[in-house]
């Protein structure tokens, strides 16, 4: 009986092989394969979720053992990371529920007369996004886990940059994606700090294992996974990502991945049992997003927009429900919550098949509650979203935009010439042959003595060397303390003011900050 | 050390340097090229055989072959292979096959192209496989002139000859701390068997191994054989000839550049275990300037508009994490390390190789020309994609658990080291998606032609292969673990657990401290 979690992944993953394989090498025509897909997709899913049903019907009768190993994956030294399932609990309600989503997603685009073109990529990226979700939850090791979030982050990208020749969508594909990246931080700091602490990956130890965690230990795993929790689902200040992702071939699928964040909570339930302090941040941030969606949702104008809003409140609330203690209450929440939003997204879809228009068109702005219609300000900041992604923007992506501009201006031009190289002549010379007019003759003009010129760390050394003493002869030994010497002095002053004013840039002064916080841990 | 009857190790540094003396001799230039190619086979296949000859329980060197070349200087040509180095070999050769693979259709190449190949490649060979140091030395030198010649005459940029120059003077410059370092260890063995003679001089690198090295002189052989490969990994600062290399070299010497970890080779098989107690002691350096490159590398990848430049500061900024975990002294580090040289070739070569399919194409890789492509060329950008998703770590694919033992490694070790790496994980996600938006997706380029040939049947299988070899790494890591695991024990025991010299262990019993 256990064996067949095994499937439960395993079916889409082999799907979206054939999908991609039978693709990439041209063995399927697109059109005329848009059935075979379709049916291979369905079927997949369709398979996977019955074997998810059974699996849950075989646990609630008691025939499963809880686990499932397939052999070792990866091992070094005490590392020892398993192909290994979970097939009794809450993760196998869950995956059936998924599947069960997953199934109606791909047999209501096998009936979407607009997918045509493209259903190729949609069916495989479906049943890839299966096989990682199910791993996700299924899997009895963080590593498993991790994966399954890995994947199911690339194909959010591929499904949020669908449309790949709009801008905006390939835009917002890549904002998703590393706000899921930068969640994975906490997942690998807190897989780590497990390994440390316990020596072992899996989920059973560390439940098992609590108690040999002091309340430090338990709340720094557990603040790491909370991290990742927040990224996941969408959480104060990760937020804007589910909007964004909304707009996609499969607005289904952010949906159901931002559930995946109250499953990583139920995992940790019992060191959040140890740590106070970590539950704590779990409640705050949870009402904080619920109340903050619950704003925003208000003057949503699209229909979309408000389902990923209305979401992320209510993930929110899962995390208050965590906070409080409430563990089956929040696992009830989450399997009800992810059913009724995933329909409500395909009951979208189906609307949008039917008016045989590719969106909606924009409803008009909904009545809001007076203390926000009537307001101006509170109006406009709750459509803006209280302007949360500019703020994120101006906190982080332009600093080290900008970050980036200072270090390509330093390489090129301090440590390429410091390291006496030419510069790429492709941004100053147009053509062959005007690169060789102006270097095959070597008239180096203004240089009055080519054997001092040289090339390479040593060559320059000895050629500034030279023109150093060169400089100091002329303008201090032959001149004295002319107009040259204080013109020179001057330029350094210059030189001088312009690097403490580079570093005195807040963005500068945040990185010393974080260097020094670094250097401390 | 295991000893073999057949030299397969002389057998792959000699092939390639027949098969370039048989097609230096030959008239016919498709003929020649067909002799590289068929020569590049068999030595893949020799190299394969190496593999499969090697006994990953063994943690000595093995397939050992000696002969005694200047015996004035007890000098030998001594070639063997451990677990670091054994599938460096395979890799070696595939990435060479695809290189010629890659080259096939340019009009341009002549006989002396294939001939310099071949010897490039016989000399990474006997890098790989080199015990005696001096052996070593004469093989790193040798991959030089080649080189130099294939990027100077072939390069595809307007400054081809100047890269060349630049490349061969910084790594003229890494040859003299190299050397020198050598000549340290030599004297010291000398010294220690019974003075500073010619008889007593040794280069060979068991005997180094086993030869204590003074505390005072510890630091010095560490840094001068770190700063030796520091330029070539290479490091920041001495970063820059990659970026030229890649922008003005042809796509497929490129590919081979930045794909094959010849510098950190040198760092695992050289500067650490020769210096044990200067590695341990300065690990926390190396790990820095690992971050350091890291960070750096990523955000300068954020502001490039060239894709090739763009790959070789993402070369850059993986081998700052390689040697983050490399730094960390502990068996996820270096297993991690190990098995992302592995990947590391077939990921970075393989989206070199494309930059080159595309410049062959387009005549540029500049993003000021080309936007779009996704329509254009489907199944390249299909492959692409797959790459770039490996070469960030993909699950399924080799970068996964490679990414993952390295980052354990260095959380384990220097936690603050290990955040930088994430850190650079997202810089690395940031960049390389940021730049494929503009460059295969939105609307297509005004100036591109709308009929551009999309990926050939032999181009497909040239990346074909290192798709399958990392979807293999991906589920079946162990694989390859398995085979470097003995001799990563032993490295790290030399590391941590080193003998003491005879002096200081009688200063020791004196003080009635263990030593």
């Amino acid at each position: 009986m256990d064996a067949l979690v095994l499937l439960i992944p395993f079916l889409p993953l082999c799907a979206a092989l054939i999908i991609g394989v039978a693709a990439s090498s041209g063995l399927l025509d697109e059109k005329a394969s848009a059935h075979l897909n379709a049916d291979i997709a369905i079927g997949a899913t369709g398979l996977s979720c019955l074997m998810a049903l059974a699996l849950s019907v075989g646990d609630w009768l008691g025939k499963t053992s809880g686990y499932f190993s397939v052999g070792q994956w990866l091992g070094s030294d005490t590392l020892d990371i398993r192909i290994n399932f979970i097939s009794s609990g809450f993760p196998v309600w869950l995956a059936a529920v998924f599947a069960l989503l997953l199934w109606l997603v791909g047999w209501q685009a096998s009936h979407d007369p607009q997918r045509g073109a493209g259903g190729q990529r949609f069916f495989f990226i479906l049943c890839l996004f299966a096989a990682a979700i199910q791993t996700l939850v299924l899997s009895a090791n963080m590593i498993g886990t991790l994966a399954g979030w890995q994947i199911s982050g690339w194909c959010a990208y591929l499904l949020v940059g669908y449309a790949y020749g709009t801008p905006a969508a390939t835009g917002n594909a890549c904002r998703v994606f590393i706000a899921q990246q930068i969640g994975t931080i906490g997942l690998l700091i807190g897989i780590s700090l497990c390994y440390i602490w316990l020596d072992n990956v899996n989920w059973a130890r560390l439940a098992l294992a609590t108690e040999d965690l002091g309340i430090g230990q338990a709340t720094g795993v557990s603040l790491c996974f909370t991290w990742a929790a927040f990224a996941l689902s969408a959480q104060l200040p990760f937020t804007p990502w589910l909007a964004r992702a909304m707009p996609t071939a499969m607005p289904a699928s952010p949906v159901i991945m931002s559930h995946a964040g109250i499953y990583l909570l139920w995992q940790l339930h019992p060191v959040f049992e140890q740590s106070p302090f970590a539950r704590a941040v779990l409640g705050i941030v949870g009402v904080l997003t619920a109340l903050y969606c619950s704003i925003i949702g208000l003057t949503q104008t699209d229909y979309k927009n408000g389902l990923a809003y209305a979401t992320a409140g209510q993930l929110g609330l899962m995390f208050l429900e965590a906070a409080l203690g409430w563990w089956q209450i929040m696992a009830g929440h989450c399997c009800l919550h992810v059913l009724l939003r995933c329909l409500q997204c395909l009951r979208a879809d189906d609307k949008a098949q039917r008016t045989a228009a590719p969106q909606i068109p924009a409803p008009p702005i909904p009545s809001v509650i007076a203390g926000i219609g009537n307001r101006y300000w509170a109006f406009t900041s709750s459509l803006q979203g209280f302007w949360l992604e500019p703020i994120i923007d101006w906190a982080l992506v332009n600093p080290v935009r900008k970050m980036a501009q200072d270090l390509c201006y330093f390489d090129s031009q301090i440590i390429d010439r410091l390291m006496g190289s030419p510069e790429p002549a492709i941004r100053t010379l147009a053509t062959f042959a005007q690169h060789d007019e102006t270097f095959s003759e070597t008239s180096y003009s203004g240089i009055p003595n080519g054997f001092a010129l040289g090339n390479g760390l040593a060559g320059k050394l000895a050629q500034w060397a030279a023109t150093l003493m060169h400089g100091f002869e002329d303008r201090f030994v032959t001149r004295g303390l002319g107009s040259g010497s204080i013109h020179w002095l001057r330029k350094m002053g210059y030189a001088a003011n312009r690097f403490e004013l580079v570093i005195i840039r807040p963005r500068y002064l945040v990185l010393f900050v974080g260097i020094t916080f670094l250097v401390a841990f | 050390m295991i000893e073999t009857d057949f030299p397969i190790l002389s057998g792959l540094v000699a092939w390639p340097l027949l098969a370039a003396l048989s097609v230096a001799v030959c008239r016919h230039a498709q003929l020649a090229k067909m002799l590289a190619l068929t020569a590049a086979s068999i030595e893949l296949l020799l190299s394969i055989a190496a593999v499969q000859q090697f006994n990953p329980a063994n943690e000595a060197f093995q397939l050992v072959e000696s002969y005694l070349w200047i015996p004035t200087l007890n000098i030998r040509f001594l070639l063997g292979i451990d677990g670091i180095a054994v599938l460096l070999l395979p890799a070696t050769a595939l990435l060479m096959l695809m290189a010629i693979g890659t080259a096939w259709r340019t009009q341009t190449l002549t006989r002396l192209h294939w001939v310099l190949l071949l010897l490039l490649e016989s000399c990474m060979m006997g890098v790989f496989s080199a015990l005696d140091m001096v052996l070593f030395f004469f093989f790193w030198q040798l991959t030089l002139p080649p080189l130099f010649f294939l990027l100077g005459l072939w390069g595809i940029g307007p400054m081809r000859r100047s890269a060349a120059t630049k490349h061969t003077f910084f790594m003229l410059f890494s040859s003299m701390p190299l050397l020198l370092a050598i000549a340290l260890l030599a004297i010291n063995h000398a010294s220690g068997a019974g003075g500073v003679d010619s008889r007593h001089l040794s280069f060979n690198l068991p005997v180094l191994l086993e030869t204590p090295l003074p505390e005072p002189l510890q630091p010095a052989v560490f840094f001068l054989l770190l700063l030796a490969f520091a330029v070539k990994v290479p490091l920041v600062p001495f970063h820059t000839w990659l970026p030229t290399v890649a922008l003005e070299g042809p796509a497929h010497i490129t590919a081979l550049l930045t794909g094959l970890t010849l510098g950190i080779f040198g760092v695992i098989r050289f500067a650490l275990p020769l210096a044990p107690s200067a590695a341990v002691e300065y690990s926390w350096l190396l790990g820095l300037l690992g971050a350091i490159s890291l960070a750096y590398a990523a955000l300068i990848a954020l502001h490039q508009t060239n894709l090739r430049v763009l790959l070789a500061y993402a070369c850059i900024s993986q081998a700052g994490l390689i040697l983050i975990g490399i730094a960390s002294l502990n068996m996820q580090g270096i297993q991690g390390a190990l098995l992302q040289m592995v990947n590391f070739p077939l990921v970075a070569g393989s989206l070199m190789m494309i930059a080159g399919f595309l410049h062959q194409r387009i005549a540029s890789t500049e993003l000021a020309h080309i936007g779009g492509l996704a329509k254009l060329m489907p199944q390249l950008t299909r492959c692409y994609l797959l790459l770039a998703f490996a070469s960030l770590g993909m699950p399924g694919a080799g970068g996964f658990p490679a990414g993952l033992l390295l980052l354990i490694g260095s959380l384990m070790a220097h936690p603050s080291l290990g955040i930088m790496s994430l850190v650079g994980v997202v810089l690395s996600a940031a960049y390389l998606l940021t730049f494929t938006r503009r460059f295969f997706f939105g609307p297509v380029n005004k100036t591109l032609s709308k009929h551009i040939q999309d990926l050939l049947v032999r181009e497909k299988y040239i990346l074909c292969i290192p798709l399958l070899l990392l979807l293999w790494l991906g589920f079946f890591p162990n694989s390859v673990l398995k085979v470097n695991q003995k001799t990563a024990e032993v490295w790290l025991t030399r590391l941590l657990m080193q003998p003491k010299l005879e002096g200081e262990v009688a200063d020791s019993r004196q003080t009635g401290q263990w030593p």
